[in-house]
């Protein structure tokens, strides 16, 4: 049976206690099989009580145990820490709370900022009357396909990974964010909700527009569920009820325009697409809030080379028409 | 000191329904008090599904619905309960689908039915193989629609009475620290089950430690029937963590390693779909008598054998069992097939009601696993708990809002949050010569040898025995972590000793039913008596400290028992 030393190196913080948030190191034996959450379980029992960290389930459905593991948002309890080792080529894996949120404590983040916006999505059904029957002696027929249209969005567990490390939760404060969004669009389509397509106004007031689309959320989501997608679709929806015509929508397309007169979609999402946002913010220190807000033009304006594959990407960007 | 009208503890299925079913009862102040976040209750990780008779893949009824159950729980089950259970279930199934639960469906648009283990007929609702995770989601998004106030991430300590009447509880605010007394008109307990208690293998949460039975207990309310404790015949070889029936109900083999489909001696007719006590004890028999795999760190286990079912089955009907195999085992069940033993993972028993959820106090309802109606008796079939969380939830809620009504508030004593901060301080002072860990995986150890899937007197002796002295050695434990800010250290503690407190009478009720019945497999006496034992078991804790077993009468209706054959 195969066993590795591992020194786990551990972000700790008590704000009521602790200045500022420091390291600390544990190693241990580890086997083959160890997932990350048994880890950290194996470091309360035999070494350290105080450490604090998330956990139920421990089968990746309860959305408890998402921490950062040398930088990226896994679930604790489905990371195997020999997968973690082999993938950075290192014997040292640094474990941190999740980004875009307080820390309680240690590994342990205030989840109720993320879940107090999901809230104000209106994230439930409100039953059609027209459609979904008033007695409990029926139930609604729905298709195989109806179904599909929003079936993968109700996979998400709520571990706010995408919250954590979204681009556009970062710089908006009025953003919807992921999750939330996701869920939203998860109604927009179900043919029993009472709102559907009106959902997506939703969505525009809470700056869906603003996504960046770095797929980030994507990236991380431990189930799959992509919350761009929805998000991409439920823009969609927006432009299909005239919501392009409002001022608000006026000032997004508006946006948009300036972006590919300018060129400075290149800038933007080019780098965003490859890097992330840290490869953005490497790019553009200064600004990249206010211009991703449509609300300044770029500081560094370059002319442009390929501005014909720039429009077209930012066709695809807009998704729809 | 906070008050309200009605406390639900537990936001799992049956929390979150009760609470559903008080909010329609506008001016009431109600709050869902839970240690973790509502949606990561343990109703999140049901996977198979949820049984009505609604008929939509062969024809059915409620009534048919009810012998299976009654059958399959050994004729333990009370019987009125489970009719009721049964004639509700595709109304709530119904109400369910018009809150949103996107229920997976069949071509011509209505619910998909498949079959469950010890069901005459496909009649497990279900979506994919999520159905608990969009249970528990759809029911949480329609509390935030009726505005029902949570209290995320509180832990629930003691319960508080007049012996008479309910006056509310006490709980700590793990996020601050503060132990708080809460009073309340009613108090719903909805905490889930406690087969935590066999820590190293288990299906359950790591929070599923027996809290409210706990409370109760230690507040002279009777628990009932608490020696059954169902292990699951598919838990991943490793971890416990469940394979779901489904699996089996979509057409799964087991197989031995002679390479047999070994189900065939046990129970020829169903096969692999027989009910779970049985097929468990068929695998651990073939275990024990050399017919199974062992692998290199000694884990024994047998095979679930999926791949004939093919890709593209296995993709649409049960997407996540193939990701935690993969996750948890390193095995794509598409190419290989999974390694499975028995794990521990259902409490019929709990806190004793009646088929409204109320406890011998007034005001002070249990429902969900942490209760006992009973409709599982001693062996509750796959898909009949999501529904008795929904079903018991629904009628206790409504129960407690009429009950409440024109009632005044009971006194509260505040010594009583006094003495739970009395309590928690002896934690921090005790000299610490006994180590949680330790304890805790010798608890599991002693209650999966003496009181597991086969039990004899001798076996069950020593375990109580063993599980007293545990209990001594338990008043050592020190909590280490000194902070007030999310103090796991004091919670897992306290959890631990909920667990000790329920594994004796586990232990308890064991010995005293000298019979065999469902989930309940006595090698000393292997016969079903019903001449001496149809009744269910109660354990009652006196002034004294210790504890009382009595008997109580099972409700027959429609269904004289019979032998049990599959
Ligand atoms: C892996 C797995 C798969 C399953 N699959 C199925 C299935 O397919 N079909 C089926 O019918 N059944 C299934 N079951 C059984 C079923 O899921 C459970 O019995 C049911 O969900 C229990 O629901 P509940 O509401 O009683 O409790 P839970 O969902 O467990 O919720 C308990 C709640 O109580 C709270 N709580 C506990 N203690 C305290 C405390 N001290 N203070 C404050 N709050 C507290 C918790 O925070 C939680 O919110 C499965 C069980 C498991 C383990
Ligand atoms: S794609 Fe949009 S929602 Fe997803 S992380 Fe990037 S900015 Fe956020
Ligand atoms: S969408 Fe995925 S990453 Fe985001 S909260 Fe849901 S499950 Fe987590
Ligand atoms: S512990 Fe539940 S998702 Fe990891």
């Amino acid at each position: 049976m195969e066993r590795r030393e591992v020194t786990f190196r551990i972000k700790r913080f008590n704000p009521k206690k602790d200045v500022r948030p420091y390291y600390q190191e544990y190693k241990l034996t580890v086997p083959r099989g160890m997932t990350i959450l048994e880890a950290l379980q194996f470091i309360k029992d035999e070494i350290d009580p105080t450490l604090a960290f998330r956990a139920f389930c421990r089968s990746a459905i309860c959305g408890s145990c998402a921490i950062k593991v040398n930088g990226f948002p896994k679930l604790a309890c489905k990371t195997q820490v020999f997968t973690e080792l082999d993938k950075f080529k290192t014997s040292l894996l640094t474990l941190e709370p999740l980004d875009n949120m307080e820390v309680i404590r240690d590994l342990i983040v205030d989840w109720d900022g993320a879940f107090e916006r999901m809230k104000e999505l209106k994230p439930y059904l409100i039953p059609d009357p027209k459609v979904v029957p008033d007695t409990l002696d029926e139930e609604t027929r729905v298709y195989p396909e109806e179904l599909k249209k929003y079936d993968k969005f109700t996979d998400c567990i709520l571990c706010t990974s995408c919250y954590s490390i979204c681009t556009a939760t970062q710089i908006d404060e009025g953003y919807g964010g992921p999750f939330q969004l996701a869920r939203l669009y998860r109604f927009a389509v179900d043919k029993r909700d009472g709102l559907k397509e009106e959902r997506a106004k939703i969505g525009y007031a809470y700056d869906m527009w603003n996504c960046v689309r770095c797929e980030k959320c994507a990236d991380v989501c431990p189930k799959h569920v992509g919350p761009v997608d929805a998000i991409m679709r439920l823009r969609g929806i927006s432009i299909d009820i005239g919501l392009k015509d409002n001022p608000g929508a006026r000032h997004v397309l508006a946006f948009y325009k300036s972006l590919m007169e300018s060129g400075l979609l290149n800038e933007v999402l080019l780098p965003l697409r490859a890097k992330g946002i840290k490869g953005v913010l490497e790019n553009l220190p200064v600004g990249i809030k206010m211009i991703l807000k449509g609300k300044a033009h770029s500081p560094i304006m370059k002319p442009i080379s390929e501005h014909e594959s720039l429009i077209k990407l930012m066709k695809a960007a807009m998704e729809v028409e | 000191m906070l008050t309200y009208d009605i406390v639900i503890v537990g936001a799992g299925g049956g929390g979150l329904y009760a609470a559903l079913e008080t909010s329609r009862c506008k001016g009431l102040r109600v709050a869902v008090l839970t240690k973790v976040y509502p949606t990561r209750s343990h109703t999140g990780a049901a996977q198979g599904g949820i049984n009505a008779a609604l008929g939509n893949v062969a024809p059915d009824s409620p009534e048919k619905h009810a012998y299976d159950t009654v059958k399959g729980s050994d004729f333990l089950a009370d019987q009125d309960a489970v009719e009721l259970m049964c004639e509700m279930a595709p109304k709530v199934i119904r109400e369910m689908e018009h809150m949103g639960l996107p229920f997976s469906r069949l071509s011509d648009g209505r619910i998909a039915q498949r079959p469950f283990g010890g069901a005459s007929f496909p009649r497990t609702c279900y979506a994919a193989d999520k159905t608990g995770h969009v249970m528990l989601q759809t029911l949480y998004e329609q509390c935030i629609r009726f505005g029902v106030e949570f209290l995320n991430e509180w832990f629930a300590l003691s319960l508080v009475h007049n012996g008479e009447r309910i006056a509310g509880l006490t709980a700590v605010n793990l996020r601050t620290g503060s132990i708080v007394g809460i009073r309340a008109r009613a108090v719903i307990l909805a905490t889930g089950g406690h087969a935590r208690i066999y820590w190293k293998r288990t299906s359950n949460a790591l929070g599923n430690t027996g809290d409210g039975p706990a409370m109760a207990l230690r507040a002279g309310v009777p628990l009932k029937d608490m020696e059954f404790v169902q292990f699951h015949p598919t838990g991943l070889r490793r971890t416990g963590i469940l394979v779901t029936e489904g699996a089996r109900g979509e057409g799964g083999y087991l197989i031995n390693a002679k390479g047999e489909r070994f189900m065939e001696r046990y129970a020829p007719e169903k096969m692999e779909l027989a009910p779970r006590d049985l097929v468990s004890r068929a695998i651990e028999t073939e275990i024990m008598e050399g017919r199974g795999f062992e692998d290199e760190e000694g884990n024994k286990f047998v095979y679930l054998d999926l791949r004939h079912l093919g890709r593209k089955k296995i993709l649409e009907r049960l997407p996540q069992i193939r990701e935690l195999a993969i996750d948890f085992e390193g095995v794509d069940p598409i190419e290989e097939p999974i390694p499975v033993r028995p794990t521990a993972h259902y409490s019929m028993g709990g806190i004793d009601t009646d088929k409204f959820g109320r406890t011998s106090i007034k005001g002070l309802y249990a429902v969900g696993e942490c209760g006992c109606v009973s409709v599982h008796g001693a062996n509750r079939l796959g898909g009949n708990s999501l529904l008795d969380i929904v079903v018991f939830g629904k009628i206790a809620g409504k129960d407690a809002v009429e009950s409440i009504e024109g009632l005044d508030f009971v006194s509260f004593p505040e010594s009583k949050v006094k003495d739970e901060g009395e309590r928690i301080k002896a934690l921090f002072n005790s000299d610490g010569s006994e180590k949680l860990s330790q304890l805790r995986n010798e608890l599991s150890d002693v209650m999966s040898e003496g009181v597991g899937i086969f039990r004899s007197e001798e076996g069950i002796r020593r375990a109580l025995n063993k599980v007293r002295e545990i209990k001594e050695r338990a008043k050592k434990l020190k909590v280490y972590d000194t902070e007030l800010t999310f103090n796991t250290n004091l919670q897992q503690t306290l959890e631990f000793l909920n667990m000790i407190e329920v594994a004796e009478t586990i232990a308890l009720g064991a010995l005293e039913r000298k019979e065999s019945r469902g989930a309940h497999s006595r090698t000393d006496y292997p016969k079903r008596d019903d001449e001496k034992f149809l009744k269910h078991s109660i354990i009652r804790k006196g002034d004294d400290g210790e504890l009382r077993v009595s008997w109580k009468p099972v409700v027959i209706t429609k269904f004289p028992p019979e032998e049990r054959k599959y």
